[in-house]
Formats: structure tokens, C-alpha cells, sequence
């Protein structure tokens, strides 16, 4: 079939771009990665739920900070701080949730915006512990992690086991759930589902997932800044989901892919990459609604 | 199967529902009929809880429901289907039904396996959309559907529990003339033929006498009359209310 071959040549390469790519670029492809886990956590909220986080950041942001001061206080290798970049992230979707997901949409928004927005500030005063706006500088991931190729597949993988979590539960029972509650809240209650379990559960699962994401971010930067759980960060992963397309899958990563490519293309040559940005995001809304993905027509989903 | 007693609701101190009594028998067609806005849609909202009476009970089958969560009400045993048809339109047919029988087994935290992989709810929402008639139309999307086959999804979803009560709020609400004779037809054959207890509201005076074998009527929050369709037809109470309008 076509798209079995399309995806064949797609994996072979993203497995060969580190023979493909001089460093600098491999440097670029990391960040992509990065970004489209990232954004592909984010929209497993907003495409299953149609609820949408403005404070993802704030879990990549702890993913980040667990990992970097694991490393810098405790002395941990940067491998074994994954876990607990996971598990700090999703514990703070599962504390934010537990107080957002059960409000509307507008609501939702603006509440995720300002849990996060409260979490950056506390991050950037707290000079005794998070560096504050010094952030953490200076981390040794190892010879082994310090090296762009290593980096890139450790990113290739968790990327890949995020978007296999994402798909899997998108045809799952849950995934279906969460759709329902999205489609038809009051008919999801009458056929038995409770919506806030259920939104909650992804919720969590989306933000230990955008930890991971800032958990690799660590590594690429060898640091940890408030800039990770600023909103801006969060804006990242809204574009790149809706560049891509987010009603598609894969969606968010290929927007991730073009926004930093295209990011570090334009930024090479002008200082203009807000104003370029700004008109893509105009061209896209105008003539592309659905996204990049959109041009592949309505069987997009997979 | 279904008792109220003494059920009050208010909206901002306007009274929607007054005292409301209502004892539905295990395996009749229940009625409840009147003029818009005399409660029975909040009265449908309250035994599915989803208000919260200011006074009196549910039960279910002896048991207590008031105040329960409708998510819960819904796998005791009742079967709900609104006076809006309703379905998840962004999934096909087969994909609605299945969810909801997945729903009712409590399967739908598995977030492991493809829905597709369940066998056995599909092919119990295969049966159920069988059922109601719409076994041709199974992989189209919910949203293709004309209102009268989504009404049928509807009702499909409601009986993936295998409810012993069945609520239906205006079945034939918004339906041609010939799609409401096949509804009627329907409700008939079908919801007999499974043993199932109806509670149901229709304005349709001639589907009521056809289908009900009680009839409650309500006026203005207040249960006006009670009856076989024969002593509500000839009820001078009832007359006058309907034609004081
Ligand atoms: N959520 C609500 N808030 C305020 N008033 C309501 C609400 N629901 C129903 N009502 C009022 O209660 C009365 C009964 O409405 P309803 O139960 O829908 O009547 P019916 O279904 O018999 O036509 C109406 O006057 C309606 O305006
Ligand atoms: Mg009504």
C-alpha cells in the first residue's frame, strides 16, 4: 500500500539522517524532535478532548527541572532523571487538571494559562533552589549524551514511543471515550461514561509526556531555563499541532518538523522570523484550515 | 419498576415541578403527556440525575437513585434516549453502539487495545443496530445520517445495557409523517418483543393512545391525571386543560 511505503521511507530516514546531516543540522533535527513530542503530547488534550491547554509548558518545564537538578544536586546520570522527569510532570498535570479539566473550554484555557504562568514564577524567583532567572547551567549528560548523534536517537525513540502511546490510545476504548465526552458531553453521561476521570487520566498522560519532552531539552541545551514553562513555550506546541494539522495523528510532528526547520532557516538570514511566522500562520488559517495535513486529503488519520 | 414521590424542582423560584408522583409498572408503556413547558422534560432530568430534585425521591426497582450521577443511573438498569436525537457524530454508526456497550461493561478505560478488537461488543452493537434497523448502515459516519436513523443509534445506545426501563422523551419529535409511523412500529415490536418497561412523552395524541397502556398527565408541574388511555380520554379535567390552553 502507498502509505505503508511512504512510512517506510519516512522511518529509514529519520534513522539515517545522522549519516545524512552535518552536525549542525543534526543539532536542528534534535530540536524537532523535541518540539513534536512536545506538540504531540499537547494535542492528545486537544484533539481527543477538543480541550485546549495553554499550559503545557509548565509540564514540559518540570520534566526539564526534575531531570537538571537530579543531575546537579543529587549527581544522577542523565538516563535514570527519565523517570522522575515523567512522573514530576505528570503529577503536576494530575494536580492542574484536577482543577481545570472539570471547567469549559474558555475556562479551561484560561486556567491552564495561569496554573502555568504561577509555576514559571515560582521557578524564576526561587533562586535557592531552581536558580531562578540564572537557570541551571553548566549539566554534564555524559560523554555518551553529549554527543548530537547519540542525542538524536534517544529523541527519535521517545519521540517514537510517545506518538505509539498517543496512537494506541486513539483507537482504544479510552480514545473513543475521550471523543465521546468531546463530541457530546451529556450523551457520553447517558451512555455511562463520568467525563472527569477520564479527562484527567489524559490530561495526566499528555503532561508526563511533554516531561519527557523537556526532559530531552536538558540534554540538548545542557541546562534548564523559566523560558521552558513560559507560555511562549506552550504557544510552540499549539502552533506546531495546528500547522501540522491536529485532527491527524502525526500531525503535530510534522508541524513541529516545518516550524523548526523553517525557524532556523529564516532566523539564519533575518532577523524577521516573528513577521515570517506571523504570515505562514495567516496563509495556513486562510487556505489551509486542517493543516499541512489537510493536504493530504480527509484520510489523514492513522 | 420506576417510583417518584413527591418531587420538587425549582429554577430561580419558579416551580417546574410540584409534588410530582409517578409509579411506573414493571413492563407497561408509561405515558406522560401535556403541554410544553408543563415539566416533563425536567422531570425526565431529574429520575436521570441530572438536576437534582429540591424535594422528594427516585427509586429505581426499590432502590434509591435521588442525587445519584447520571453516569451511574445509567448502568443500573435505565436506559436513556433525549428529546434531542444525540450521537457521537464524529464516529461511524457501528463505533457508537460499540462504545456504548464497552461503556456499559466498564471497558472503556482499556486504552490498550483497538476498539475493533473487542469482538464481543461488536458484535452485541451489530445486534443492537440489527435491532432497531440499521444494520445496512453500520460504517457510515454518524453525521451522514438523516435524523430519523440517528433517533435509531440513539435508541440502539440506550439499549446497550439491556436497561429494564426505558426512558424515551418525544421519539417522534421532528420526524416525517412516514418515519413516524415506522417509529411507532417500532417502539411497538420492538420494546414488547424485549420484555422492556417504557416511560415515554409524546405529543403525538394518536402514537400515545396507541402505544400506552398508562398515561400520567402533567400540567403546570403538577400531575393533573392518571390513567389507562380510555379514563384520560374522557377525563373532563384533562379536557379543560388541554382545551383551556
Ligand atoms: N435549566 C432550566 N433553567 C430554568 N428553567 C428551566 C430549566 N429547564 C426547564 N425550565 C423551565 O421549566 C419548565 C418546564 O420545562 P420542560 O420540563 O422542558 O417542559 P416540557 O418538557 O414539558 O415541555 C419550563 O417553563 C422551562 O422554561
Ligand atoms: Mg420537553
Amino acid at each position: 500500500m502507498k502509505t505503508h511505503g511512504a512510512l517506510y521511507l519516512v522511518a529509514t530516514l529519520l534513522l539515517a539522517a545522522p549519516w545524512l546531516l552535518p552536525d549542525y543540522a543534526l543539532e536542528v533535527a534534535v530540536q524537532a524532535l523535541i518540539l513534536a513530542l512536545f506538540a504531540t503530547a499537547f494535542n492528545l488534550v486537544f484533539a481527543e478532548t477538543g480541550l485546549l491547554s495553554f499550559g503545557h509548558a509548565a509540564f514540559f518545564g518540570a520534566g526539564a527541572y526534575a531531570s537538571a537538578l537530579l543531575m546537579q544536586r543529587a549527581s544522577w546520570p542523565y538516563l535514570t532523571t527519565l523517570p522522575a522527569a515523567v512522573l514530576t510532570a505528570g503529577l503536576l498535570a494530575l494536580i492542574i487538571g484536577f482543577f481545570s479539566v472539570r471547567t469549559s473550554r474558555i475556562y479551561f484555557t484560561m486556567l491552564t494559562l495561569a496554573f502555568a504562568q504561577l509555576v514559571w514564577a515560582v521557578v524564576h524567583k526561587w533562586y535557592a533552589f531552581t536558580g531562578g532567572d540564572n537557570g541551571i547551567t553548566g549539566l554534564h549528560p555524559g560523554a555518551l549524551w553529549g554527543d548530537v548523534r547519540a542525542l538524536y536517537y534517544l529523541a527519535l525513540a521517545l519521540f517514537a514511543l510517545g506518538f505509539a502511546l498517543v496512537r494506541m490510545l486513539h483507537h482504544s476504548p479510552f480514545g473513543y471515550a475521550l471523543r465521546a465526552i468531546r463530541d457530546n458531553p451529556a450523551r457520553a453521561e447517558a451512555v455511562g461514561l463520568s467525563p472527569f476521570g477520564y479527562l484527567l487520566a489524559a490530561f495526566s498522560f499528555s503532561g508526563a509526556l511533554a516531561g519527557a519532552a523537556g526532559f530531552l531539552q536538558v540534554a540538548w541545551q545542557r541546562s534548564a531555563f523559566p523560558d521552558f514553562l513560559y507560555w511562549t513555550k506552550s504557544a510552540e506546541a499549539i502552533i506546531a499541532a495546528i500547522l501540522g494539522g491536529a485532527q491527524a495523528l502525526f500531525g503535530p510532528a510534522l508541524g513541529s518538523l516545518v516550524f523548526v526547520e523553517l525557524g532556523a532557516f529564516v532566523q539564519a538570514r533575518t532577523e524577521y522570523w516573528p513577521l515570517v511566522l506571523g504570515l505562514v500562520l495567516l496563509a495556513l488559517v486562510l487556505f489551509l484550515p486542517r493543516g499541512l495535513a489537510g493536504l493530504g486529503g480527509r484520510r489523514a488519520r492513522g | 419498576m420506576l417510583a417518584v414521590s413527591g418531587v420538587r424542582k425549582n429554577f430561580y423560584g419558579f416551580t417546574a415541578l410540584d409534588g410530582v408522583e409517578l409509579h411506573v409498572e414493571p413492563g407497561s408503556f408509561h405515558a406522560l403527556v401535556g403541554p410544553n413547558g408543563a415539566g416533563k422534560t425536567t422531570l425526565f432530568n431529574v429520575i436521570v440525575g441530572r438536576y437534582r430534585p429540591d424535594a422528594g425521591e427516585v427509586r429505581l426497582a426499590g432502590k434509591r437513585i435521588t442525587g445519584w450521577p447520571t453516569h451511574r443511573v445509567v448502568r443500573s438498569g435505565l436506559g436513556i434516549s433525549f428529546q434531542r436525537a444525540q450521537a457521537f457524530l464524529s464516529m461511524s454508526v457501528l463505533d457508537n453502539v460499540t462504545l456504548a456497550v464497552l461503556a456499559q461493561e466498564g471497558l472503556t478505560r482499556n486504552g490498550l487495545r483497538p476498539l475493533a478488537n473487542f469482538p464481543e461488543a461488536r458484535s452485541k452493537a451489530r445486534e443492537l443496530l440489527d435491532w432497531v434497523g440499521l444494520e445496512e448502515r453500520t460504517h457510515e459516519p454518524a453525521e451522514s445520517l438523516p435524523l430519523g436513523d440517528l433517533k435509531r443509534v440513539d435508541i440502539a445506545m440506550a439499549l446497550a445495557g439491556m436497561p429494564r426501563l426505558l426512558l424515551l422523551d418525544e421519539p417522534l419529535a421532528g420526524l416525517s409523517r412516514s418515519e413516524r409511523r415506522e417509529m411507532v412500529r417500532f417502539i411497538e415490536e420492538l420494546l414488547r418483543g424485549l420484555g422492556l418497561t417504557l416511560l415515554f412523552t409524546e405529543h403525538d395524541t394518536e402514537a400515545v393512545l396507541r402505544l400506552a397502556d398508562r398515561i400520567t398527565v402533567l400540567h403546570q408541574g403538577r400531575v393533573l391525571a392518571e390513567g389507562t388511555p380510555d379514563e384520560i380520554k374522557n377525563d373532563a379535567r384533562v379536557i379543560e386543560a388541554f382545551l383551556g390552553e
